[in-house]
């Protein structure tokens, strides 16, 4: 652009020589071609319109184009100071750094130099509008990680309840099972044993009928053994009768015999008839005691009869009295077993709908713990996503932080800020750890900050002991060479604020960065670097 | 009621005697049938004042009061058991001259028997003439003309 400039300012000198050139050629030629004074006028004529020609291009062409190209010089300078300008506040802008940007283009024009300011202060504005919204979403992600790893937790505690509760419902539901199982096999014994007391029932009236058939049988036994007895007392009067009479005759006999001798010869054939008399009467007496013997047998037997009678009706009488009693002790536990066959079938019910409930109630367990474990899985996916989130949060902070602004929030500015400061101690590092102490117990979100000096060697650092917990930061050492490090090499080399990627803290282990700031003596002349590292779990704190 | 007769009678002997066997006690008696009047069923007597133990009292008979001895305490036989029939025997007491009717008081008559004459002519001269075999079982013969000397 420079060399058509250059050719653009350069070409109202190359007419003017040729003109000239051109003049004095035709006029050298006109010369040429008119020896003799008096052919002269030809050449004099071209020399002078030549001139003319000469003046009037110089006047009219050359002088403006001349002012014109010096204006032009002028604007070309001027719109290289900008362009300068232009190019050092959009490298600032390139590097990141808002608040050395708008410094650079200062120069501009205003128009220029306040939309470049205004592009920059709403880029600025929306850097932080989006660090920002980083922070808040960083922020709602973490309470959502915490809710959802919370509820994860709580879900899992709950879906470990619910297992629990679904192995007790299904050991009730077993228990329910047996006990319906029981309930029902008793309500089979109930009813099983209400028919046997009903039969029981019938057994006992019938055998009631039939022990008072049987009082009956023995009253009317009884009756007839007084009515034997009665006879045999007349039988007995009979004997005695007949026992008399035979005695009687007896004695008739031996009258008769004792006649038939006192007759002599006369009374021979008379004593042999007295003698039959008396055999008679006594195959008569001898018959009469064998009946008499009989009798007392039978009278025997008939009192025996009576007797056993009279025990019999007794027995009979309390048989039936204690059958009548068991009637009634087996109709009430006729009752009693209907209750209880009642009862059992009424427990079986229950039982069995106790089961049915407990299956349900398994049933909707299992799938409320199905859900639990589903929900617990999503809030799992739900908290890993709110990581996410909270990870895409933070991409985007350091995103926004590779961007140096004139806010509280940029920890480039920040890191700046506090370099600038540092710059009065370039020369007496061992003053500077008590303002780095000062700078980690401002921002709590600091694990470390350390000062290496202009050769890359640790001089100073302090360690947030909130972070430290306690534990020796023995990854810092005064005297350490940092000077390999890349970020320490990229400010050292570019003098601008860096912005490292994410990496594991020696210290604690989290996930950490670094903010490096160069450090400038009072000329303004590199002298060191100061770090600052950033635990990332905190970064919601900027 | 009578005792069954147990003893054999002496049928076809020349030298025996019919006699009337009769129970005293534990004792069975024999006295001659010629000198048995009547057997009666035992009759009440009454009782004698101051009387010997053996008689038992007068009793009426044939319209005449007569003499009713207890035979058991005659022969002194021990008591036996009580007597179902017992009977009143009226026999010819004393000698032959100048015999009369005593009734005698029995157990029971329980029949006729043979006895040999000698048992009821022995030696004796006391009530029981001698003692003579029914069957197997000893009998005490009675000397009834010896009653009333007694």
């Amino acid at each position: 652009m420079k060399d058509e400039q250059s050719r653009e300012s350069s070409s109202p000198l190359y007419g003017l020589v040729i003109l000239v050139v051109t003049v004095a050629l035709g006029f050298a030629a006109a010369l040429a071609a008119s020896p003799g004074s008096g052919r002269q006028w030809p050449a004099t004529a071209f020399l002078g319109l030549g001139l003319g020609a000469v003046a009037l291009y110089f006047g009219v062409t050359y002088l403006p184009q001349r002012r014109a190209r010096h204006q032009a010089e002028r604007a070309s300078r001027l719109a290289e100071r900008w362009e300068r300008e232009l190019v050092a506040g959009l490298e600032q802008l390139q590097a990141g750094d808002l608040v050395r940007s708008p410094e650079q283009v200062r120069g501009l024009p205003d128009r220029l130099a306040t939309a470049f300011g205004s592009a920059t202060r709403s880029l600025g504005a929306l850097i932080q509008q989006i660090q920002n919204s980083s922070t808040d979403v960083a922020t709602a992600g973490n309470a959502v990680h915490a809710t959802a790893s919370e509820l994860a937790s709580g879900s899992s505690q709950q879906a470990a309840a619910v297992v629990e509760i679904t192995a007790t419902m299904e050991e009730l539901a077993r228990t329910a099972a047996q006990i319906a199982g029981n309930a029902a096999s008793q309500a089979t014994l109930a009813a099983h044993a209400e028919e046997t007391g009903e039969t029981g029932v019938g057994a006992v009236e019938e055998a009631l009928a039939g022990v008072e058939e049987v009082q009956k049988r023995i009253s009317a036994i009884a009756t007839r053994a007084d009515t034997l007895g009665t006879r045999s007392k007349e039988i007995y009067r009979v004997l005695d009768l007949i026992t008399e009479i035979a005695q009687e005759t007896h004695i008739l006999s031996l009258n008769a015999a004792i006649e038939a001798a006192a007759a002599g010869e006369h009374g021979r054939r008379f004593s042999v008839v007295a003698d039959e008399v008396r055999r008679l009467a006594q195959r008569s007496q001898e018959s009469v005691e064998s009946v008499r013997n009989l009798l007392e047998e039978f009278s025997s037997s008939i009192r025996a009869t009576v007797v056993a009678t009279e025990e019999g009706g007794k027995e009979a009488t309390r048989v039936l009295e204690r059958s009548r009693a068991a009637a009634h002790a087996i109709e009430e536990l006729r009752g009693a077993l209907a209750d209880t066959a009642r009862t059992a079938r009424e427990t079986s019910l229950a039982t069995e709908q106790q089961r049915t409930a407990s299956d349900q109630v398994v049933l909707t367990l299992k799938e409320v713990s199905q859900v639990i474990q589903r929900m617990a899985e999503g809030l799992k996916h739900f908290s890993g996503t709110a990581e996410r989130l909270n990870q895409l949060a933070l991409n985007i902070q350091l995103l926004t932080q590779s961007f140096r602004l004139d806010a509280p929030r940029s920890l480039k500015h920040l890191c700046e800020r506090w370099a600038s400061d540092l710059g009065s101690r370039v020369g007496q590092w061992e003053t500077a750890e008590m303002q780095l102490a000062d700078l980690v117990a401002a921002h709590p979100f600091v694990e470390v900050a350390f000062l290496a000096d202009g050769r890359g060697t640790m001089a100073a650092y302090s360690v947030n002991r909130e972070w430290a917990g306690g534990r020796p930061a023995t990854h810092v050492t005064i005297g350490m060479n940092l000077q390999e490090r890349p970020w320490y090499q990229s400010v050292a080399r570019d003098e601008r604020p860096i912005l490292t990627p994410l990496y594991d803290s020696i210290l604690t282990g989290d996930r950490c960065f670094t903010v490096a700031a160069p450090v400038r003596d009072q000329q303004g002349r590199f002298a060191g670097v100061l770090g600052i590292d950033v635990n990332a779990k905190s970064w919601t704190k900027i | 009621m009578l005792y069954p007769c147990t003893m054999t009678p002496l049928a076809g002997d020349a030298a025996a005697v019919r006699c009337l066997l009769v129970s005293a006690g534990e004792y069975l008696c024999a006295m001659p049938l010629n000198q048995v009047r009547r057997v009666i069923a035992a009759l009440a007597p009454h009782p004698l004042p101051s009387a010997a133990p053996e008689l038992l009292g007068l009793a009426e008979f044939g319209g005449e009061p007569m003499p009713v001895l207890d035979l058991r305490r005659l022969v002194n036989a021990p008591a036996g058991a009580t007597p179902t029939h017992p009977v009143t025997v009226v026999v010819w007491a004393g000698p032959p001259t100048g015999r009369e009717l005593v009734g005698l008081a029995a157990d029971a008559a329980i029949s006729i028997v043979e006895v040999p004459a000698i048992a009821v002519t022995g030696a004796s001269r006391g009530l029981i003439a001698g003692e003579a075999l029914v069957g197997e079982r000893p009998v005490r013969v009675l000397n009834l003309e010896q009653l009333g000397l007694d």
